[in-house]
């Protein structure tokens, strides 16, 4: 039925035995990082499910701020970007961000095991906390209109500080 | 955090598999059971791994993509039509937002098969790892040699072979009657680099 199901290949018992030791072997080999499970619920632990995901925009290079570095993200959907720089301080953190547009949106960081840190973006869409707890990051913006009233909430995937 | 059920309640997925369990699961999440989106997420995770690596990114790119696709399925959640498709659904997303991701040097260039057909894959099977097994490891350092296409429809074959994934089949988008002849060329040249590496080391 399935092409893709092995179990109606007709190439003969030589294939089906590389197949099954192939498969073993990508889950000894290439398993999924053990605390992954864990980061996606934490991600997905978010009072509304109504959110747009900001994605991580990277420059150049696959590897991502991890294991407490120093350097600045970006993070993009639809039309606003958010730009955030992390600023180690010994144990916690500094994060200084810009959104663009700029509005003055309400920026929450949340931190596995910790309260989550919010702040308000000026009328020039920077903002400012300068004391984040490190570990399992991920940072929500809750976008408001030009008269203040809330609209929709952005989150990014989490990262590791 | 979810005060709907007690302790003593039997979750309604309890006792049910593969994609009635998924169902059973997507419909309690809807209801705001996010233990439902925890067992989703718990038992689904693996695979959306083995998906994004398959589409050749590397071990951090692939974390982040399976990351998007759940908060992105959380919007989406009212507007799976066929929760028993849920499988097929996610495979497809991981896929295109893998291959969205791929390169961020030519963001407007996606990965296409044509490409993925051609490409040598660099993006670095774990090759830190100590294998006891002489055959084991000529077997991994073959199927590294393969091309990423390879790789990808060799790791979604051997992923449709189990129960619960079966549904990953039916999520490839691939033109019918192309995908046995092309599995056939990559399981003949896995071969031939399986003796390759036996023949030089």
């Amino acid at each position: 039925m399935n092409e893709i199901d092995p179990r109606d290949d007709r190439r003969g018992p030589e294939d089906t035995a590389v197949l099954s030791e192939l498969n073993r072997l990508v889950d000894e080999l290439d398993p999924p990082p053990a605390d992954l499970v864990d980061r996606v619920k934490f991600a997905i632990a978010l009072e509304s499910l109504d959110v747009e995901v900001a994605r991580w925009e990277r420059a150049g290079s696959f590897a991502g701020v991890r294991g407490g570095q120093t350097g600045t993200i970006t993070f993009t959907v639809d039309n606003l970007t958010l730009m955030v720089n992390f600023t180690s301080t010994g144990s916690r953190h500094r994060i200084d961000g810009w959104l663009v547009p700029a509005g003055e949106h309400e920026v929450e960081v949340r931190v596995a095991d910790h309260q989550s840190s919010c702040t308000r973006a000026d009328d020039g869409g920077r903002f400012v906390l300068p004391d984040v707890p490190t570990g399992t990051t991920q940072i929500l913006v809750h976008l408001v209109n030009s008269r203040g009233e809330p609209g929709r909430t952005v989150v990014t995937p989490t990262i590791m500080l | 955090m979810d005060e709907l059920h007690t302790a003593d309640d039997r979750p309604p997925w309890d006792g049910l598999e593969g994609t009635e369990r998924h169902a059973m699961c997507v419909a309690a999440a809807r209801e705001g059971n996010r233990n439902a989106l925890d067992v989703l997420v718990t038992e689904l995770t693996p695979l959306l791994w083995h998906v994004a690596r398959g589409q050749g990114l590397d071990r951090a790119a692939a974390e982040d993509v399976v990351q998007t696709v759940w908060l992105a399925f959380l919007k989406n959640i009212e507007n799976i039509n066929e929760p028993k498709a849920l499988v097929g659904y996610l495979v497809v997303t991981t896929r295109r937002e893998a291959r969205r991701t791929w390169t961020p040097n030519k963001r407007e260039t996606h990965l296409s098969d044509e490409y993925a057909e051609q490409l040598e894959s660099d993006t670095g099977l774990p090759e830190d790892v100590t294998l006891q097994d002489d055959r084991d490891r000529r077997l991994w350092l073959a199927f590294g040699r393969l091309t990423t296409r390879c790789q990808e429809l060799l790791r979604l074959t051997v992923l449709a072979g189990r129960a619960e994934y079966r549904a990953v089949a039916e999520a490839l988008a691939m033109p019918h009657g192309s995908i046995g002849p092309t599995r056939g060329r990559c399981l003949t040249l896995l071969r031939n680099y399986l003796e390759t590496e036996g023949g030089s080391r």
